[in-house]
C-alpha cells in the first residue's frame, strides 16, 4: 500500500506509533525517498542530560542510521535528512561545527528543521563558544521552518526546573513568550516524555517532511500520541484498579495507584507502544508512572511513590486543586509570582 | 598561541578545551605541540539544590537525569546510597542479580557507542580501518567497501543492549525499577529468556567483532607510530605515547557478588578494602594494588565557579556555593583529589585495579562452548594513554558480555525469592553509594532528616578526569594528558596527514568523501590566519569518554 497524506495520520492513529512504524517501515522510507530535496536539521542541546539524543538512537523502524544515511535524495548519495548540527554525534567539532550551523541557516526555505533538546536557562549557565545557549536559540530560531521541542526539558522545563529551579530552567515555548516571540512559540511542536520517545520523533519528522499538519492539543503536543488518558483508556492494569487490587510494596501484584502511579493525570500512549522496540514500560516493571509526559513534571507528581491524593502542597498551593482540569497556566503564573523574589 | 576547541562534540555535554601551543624543533623541522591545556565544563543545572527537601525515594529518578548517557550508573549509585540510608541491606540476591543484569547490558551499550560512534571515527580514519570509518557513502559504502560496517552494526547492537535494560527497567534511558532495598520488577522466566536471547547476540558482537576491530587498531597503530615518528623526528611508539596520564588509578568496584553482599558493603561504611568478591575490584593503584579508603576523597574549587570557603572538604561535609564571576576560575567542574593527588578513573582504572597491568579474558561461546581463544593484553603505558584507554573499554565490554549471561542463568535459581528488603522511609539516615559509571568511579551521598533529603552530593567520574587545576596547582588528568608533550597539532589537514601515513590514494579518497559533506576542514581550528589540526587532541579528550552533564551537577546552598 502506498502512503499518502490522507491515510498516513489515520493509520498512525489507528495502529499506534510503534505498530505503524514496524508495519509500514518500507513505505515510510519509500515515501521519504520521493521527497526531492534535502531537509536540513539543526539539533541544539541546552540544559540537557543528552538522554533524548540517546533515546532517538534507539529508534528501530527506520533506525537512526537509515534516517541519516540510507534515505538519500536522488542519485546524490547524500542523506535526505542532513543533521548540519548535532553536538553529540556529528563529525565536526569546534569552529567547523559552528560553521555548519550557518550552512543550516542557508538551507532551502521551508525545509529547515530545528530540534531543541534540554531546557533554556538563565544567562551564564550554559555557554557554547562564548555565547549563552539562549542566544544560540534566538540566533537560529528565525531561520527555522519547523520547530520541535524534544523531551520534557525542552517542552516544559523538566527535571532541572524542579523547585527552587537554581538555574532558571524553562521550556522553549515559555522562553519564547518571555522574549516577546509569541508568533514563534505557537509554532513549536512539543514532543515530551523524559526522555522523548524515538517513535514520536520519527513520526513527527516524517509528517513534517511529507507536508502533513499534525493536530496539537492545548500544550502543543501531537494528539496522535498525547491524546488519550493512560488510566482511563489504555492501561492493562485497569481491571485491578476496578477490582480494588493494589500494589503497595515492591513484588505485590495489582494496580500501581497506591504505589504512586500518576496514570489518571497523564495523557500518553506509553501503555500501548511501550519503549525500546516495544519491550516494556514503567508500569509493567512494577513501578509507578511518574508523569513525564505532562507539563509540570516533576514537581506536579512528587513524591513519586505517594498516591496522587497524598501529594504535598506545593508553594502552599494544593496540587490537586491547581492541576485538575488543565489549569496549568494559572498554576505556572502563580508559581512565577512566588518565585519572583528569588530570581 | 592559543587553540580553543569549543564545542568539543561527540562527547556528552558542553566542553571547551583551551590549549597553549609550544613549538619544538627536531632534526626534521619545527612542530607545534600542546604546552598547557585547560578543560572547562560549560553547563550547570544544580541537582543537589533541588534534591533538598524531596522524598528520598525520588532521588533514584532525579539523579538519573544528571546524565542521559549514563543514567543507569547514577540509578545504581543512588539506589545503593538509599539501601544503606534506609538500613535495607543486604539487598536480596535476586535484586542484586537483576541490578547486575541491567548494569552489564547498559555497560555494553555505553562502551560500544563510545568505541564506534564517539572516539571511533578518528581511530578508524587515522588507522585506515574501514569498518570503523563512518559510512559516509550510505548503503553503497557499507556494501562495497565495508565502510562503517562495525559502526552500522553497533547502532543495531546498542539498541539490543538497551532492550535488556528495558525488559527489567521499563525503558532506557531513565529506567524505573529501583527501590530502596531492592527492585520492583519480578524475575519471570519470560524476562530471563528474553534477556538471554539478546545477550547471546551481544556476546557474539563483542567477542568477535569488537575484539577483531580493536586488534586491528592495535596493529595499525604501530604503522601510525612509525610514520609520525619519521615526520616529527621524535620517537613515538604510537597512541600509547599520546595522552599520557598520571599512572594513579581509582576504582570503587562494580557487579557485586549476590551471595556475598556483606563484603561489598564494607567499603561504603568507611572500611578500607578492595571489594575483591565483586567482578571489578575497588582500589587506588599507584604502581601497585592499594586499598581504597573513602576518607581520602576531597574536592577543591579554586579554579571553579564556586566559593572557596569550603574548598578541600569531603563529600559528606562540603557546602558549595556558586560564584559566577570568580576571578581565575574557568570551569563549572570541581577538582576531586584522592590523598591530595590526581587520579584517573574509567575502564582502564577498573582493569588495572582488578587485574594489574596484564589481562587475560576468556572468550568461550556461552551456548555452543566454542573457544575463540583468550583476549590477552599487556598495558602499553602504565601511566595511561589513548590506546590503553580504548582497549580497556573493549576489555570491559567483553567481561560484561560474559557476566551478563552468567547472571541471567543464575537468576533462574532465585525466581521465586524476595526482590526487596522493604523498609518505610526513615526519620533520619545517611549512606554512601559507591559504584562505577562506564566513565569511572561514581559516588553518591545522601542524608535524610524528617523523612526528606537534607543533603545530596555526587562526585562523578568526569569531575576526576576533566577537572581543572586544584588548589595546589595540579592540573586534572585530561589536562595533564594533553600537555604530556606529544600532542602534535599539525598545520596539515586530515587527508594530508593520512596521505603521509598511508599514501596518497588513501588521502585522496578521504578528501573526496569529506568534501560533499562540508567536512573538508574536519578538525581544523583557525588561529591568527593559520589552521591547526586538532585530531590528536580530540582523540585524547574523547579517550576519557567525557560526560559534562555529569561533571557539572553539583551545588547546595
Ligand atoms: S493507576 Fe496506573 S496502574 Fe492503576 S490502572 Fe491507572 S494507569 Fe494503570
Ligand atoms: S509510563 Fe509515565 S513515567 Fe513512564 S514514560 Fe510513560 S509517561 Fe513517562
Amino acid at each position: 500500500m502506498r502512503l499518502s497524506r490522507r491515510n498516513f495520520l489515520k493509520l498512525v492513529a489507528a495502529m499506534g506509533a510503534t505498530a505503524f512504524l514496524s508495519t509500514y517501515k518500507a513505505e515510510v522510507v519509500e515515501a521519504l525517498n520521493e521527497v526531492k530535496d534535502y531537509w536540513h536539521i539543526c539539533w541544539l542541546n541546552g540544559g540537557a542530560c543528552t538522554g533524548c539524543t540517546i533515546s532517538f538512537a534507539q529508534a528501530t523502524d527506520p533506525d537512526i542510521l537509515e534516517i541519516f544515511t540510507s534515505i538519500t535524495v536522488g542519485n546524490s548519495r547524500l542523506p535526505i535528512a542532513l543533521p548540519d548540527y548535532m553536538e553529540t554525534i556529528e563529525p565536526a567539532s569546534g569552529w567547523l561545527a559552528e560553521h555548519l550551523k550557518e550552512r543550516w541557516k542557508k538551507g532551502t526555505k521551508g525545509r529547515r528543521i530545528l530540534i531543541i533538546e534540554g531546557a533554556i536557562q538563565k544567562k551564564g549557565y550554559c555557554v557554547i563558544r562564548g555565547k549563552d545557549f539562549s542566544e544560540h536559540v534566538l540566533d537560529v530560531i528565525d531561520y527555522a521552518d519547523h520547530i520541535i521541542a524534544f523531551g520534557a526539558c525542552a517542552c516544559f522545563g523538566g527535571i532541572p526546573s524542579s523547585h527552587p529551579n537554581p538555574s532558571g530552567a524553562k521550556g522553549l515555548q515559555e522562553f519564547l513568550r518571555e522574549e516577546g516571540r509569541d508568533d514563534l512559540a505557537s509554532k513549536v511542536i512539543n514532543v515530551p516524555c523524559c526522555p522523548g520517545h524515538p517513535d514520536h520523533l520519527v513520526i513527527t519528522l516524517t509528517a513534517v517532511m511529507l507536508g502533513m499538519k499534525l493536530e496539537l492539543d492545548q500544550h502543543n503536543r501531537p494528539k496522535l500520541f498525547f491524546g488519550r488518558n493512560m488510566h482511563m483508556e489504555l492501561c492493562p492494569y485497569r481491571p485491578y484498579y476496578d477490582m480494588g487490587i493494589f500494589e503497595t510494596k515492591p513484588g505485590e501484584e495489582g494496580c500501581r495507584y497506591k504505589f504512586g502511579c500518576k496514570g489518571p493525570d497523564v495523557y500518553t500512549d506509553c501503555a500501548l507502544r511501550k519503549w525500546n522496540n516495544h519491550v516494556s514500560y514503567c508500569v509493567q516493571v512494577g513501578a509507578p508512572c511518574i508523569g513525564c509526559a505532562e507539563p509540570g513534571f516533576p514537581d506536579r507528581f512528587i513524591p513519586f511513590y505517594e498516591p496522587i491524593t497524598n501529594r504535598r502542597p506545593f508553594f502552599n498551593i494544593d496540587p490537586n486543586y491547581v492541576w485538575v482540569g488543565g489549569a496549568v497556566l494559572a498554576g505556572t503564573a502563580l508559581m512565577k509570582k512566588k518565585r519572583g523574589e528569588e530570581e | 598561541m592559543k587553540v580553543v576547541i569549543d564545542p568539543v562534540t561527540r562527547i556528552e555535554g558542553h566542553l571547551r578545551v583551551t590549549m597553549e601551543l609550544e613549538s619544538v624543533s627536531t632534526k626534521t623541522g619545527n612542530w607545534f605541540v600542546v604546552g598547557k591545556a585547560y578543560s572547562s565544563g560549560m553547563m550547570f543545572r544544580g541537582f543537589e539544590i533541588f534534591l533538598k527537601g524531596k522524598d528520598p525515594r525520588d532521588a533514584f529518578f532525579f539523579t538519573q537525569r544528571i546524565c542521559g548517557v549514563c543514567p543507569a550508573a547514577h540509578a545504581e549509585a543512588s539506589n545503593q546510597a538509599l539501601d544503606i540510608a534506609f538500613d535495607a541491606v543486604p539487598v536480596p540476591p535476586a535484586a542484586t542479580l537483576i541490578r547486575n543484569i541491567i548494569q552489564c547490558a547498559y555497560y555494553i551499550y555505553d562502551h560500544m557507542i563510545h568505541t564506534y560512534l564517539l572516539v571511533g571515527p578518528e581511530l578508524g580514519i587515522l588507522c585506515k580501518y574501514p569498518p570503523m570509518i563512518p559510512p559516509v557513502l550510505g548503503k553503497e559504502g557499507i556494501a562495497k567497501m565495508g565502510l562503517g560496517s562495525s559502526y552500522a552494526k553497533c547502532i543495531e547492537m546498542q539498541r539490543k543492549a538497551n532492550e535488556i535494560v528495558a525488559i527489567w527497567g521499563g525503558k532506557f534511558p531513565h529506567h524505573a525499577c529501583g527501590y530502596p532495598g531492592g527492585v520492583t520488577v519480578k524475575p519471570t522466566s519470560e524476562r530471563i529468556s528474553q534477556t538471554v536471547a539478546r545477550a547471546v547476540e551481544l556476546w557474539e558482537f563483542v567477542a568477535k567483532t569488537m575484539i577483531r576491530d580493536i586488534q586491528a587498531i592495535i596493529q595499525a597503530n604501530e604503522t601510525v607510530g612509525e610514520k609520525v615518528s619519521e615526520i616529527l623526528g621524535l620517537n613515538i611508539r604510537g597512541l600509547e605515547d599520546i595522552g599520557v596520564g598520571t599512572g594513579n588509578f581509582l576504582s570503587y568496584g562494580m557487579l557485586p557478588d549476590p551471595e556475598n553482599y556483606e563484603d561489598w558493603l564494607k567499603v561504603a561504611y568507611g572500611e578500607k578494602g578492595r571489594r575483591k568478591s565483586a567482578v571489578f575490584h575497588a582500589g587506588a593503584w599507584d604502581g601497585s594494588f592499594k586499598d581504597f579508603d573513602l576518607k581520602k576523597i576531597q574536592e577543591f574549587v579554586k579554579y571553579a565557579w564556586y566559593s572557596d570557603e569550603y574548598s578541600g572538604k569531603r563529600p559528606d561535609e562540603e557546602e558549595t556555593v556558586v560564584e559566577l564571576n570568580k576571578p581565575g576560575a574557568y570551569s563549572w567542574i570541581k577538582a576531586p583529589r584522592y590523598d591530595g593527588k590526581v587520579y584517573e578513573v574509567g575502564p582502564l582504572a577498573r582493569m588495572v585495579n582488578t587485574f594489574g597491568l596484564s589481562w587475560r579474558i576468556p572468550r568461550v561461546h556461552p551456548i555452543t562452548g566454542e573457544d575463540l581463544g583468550d583476549f590477552v593484553y599487556k598495558v602499553r603505558n602504565p601511566k595511561g594513554s589513548v590506546l590503553d584507554r580504548v582497549v580497556a573499554r573493549v576489555a570491559n565490554a567483553l567481561i560484561c558480555a560474559n557476566k551478563l549471561i552468567e547472571f541471567a542463568k543464575m537468576l533462574m535459581e532465585f525466581k521465586d525469592s524476595s526482590i526487596c528488603k522493604y523498609k518505610d522511609v526513615p526519620e533520619t539516615g545517611e549512606g554512601f553509594g559507591l559504584y562505577e559509571a562506564p566513565r569511572g568511579a561514581l559516588l553518591h551521598y545522601l542524608k535524610i532528616k524528617n523523612k526528606v533529603i537534607e543533603r545530596y552530593q555526587c562526585v562523578v567520574p568526569s569531575t576526576w578526569n576533566q577537572s581543572p587545576r586544584d588548589d595546589m596547582g595540579q592540573p586534572g588528568v585530561m589536562e595533564q594528558s594533553l600537555q604530556c608533550g606529544t600532542t602534535w597539532l599539525p598545520t596539515m589537514d586530515v587527508p594530508t596527514v593520512c596521505s603521509a601515513i598511508w599514501g596518497e590514494d588513501y588521502g585522496n579518497l578521504l578528501r573526496k568523501a569529506l568534501a560533499p559533506l562540508g567536512l573538508a576542514e574536519l578538525n581544523m581550528e583557525p588561529v591568527n590566519g593559520q589552521k591547526f589540526n586538532t585530531t590528536l587532541a580530540l582523540l585524547i579528550i574523547r579517550s576519557f569518554d567525557p560526560c559534562i552533564a555529569c561533571a557539572v551537577h553539583v551545588i547546595s546552598k
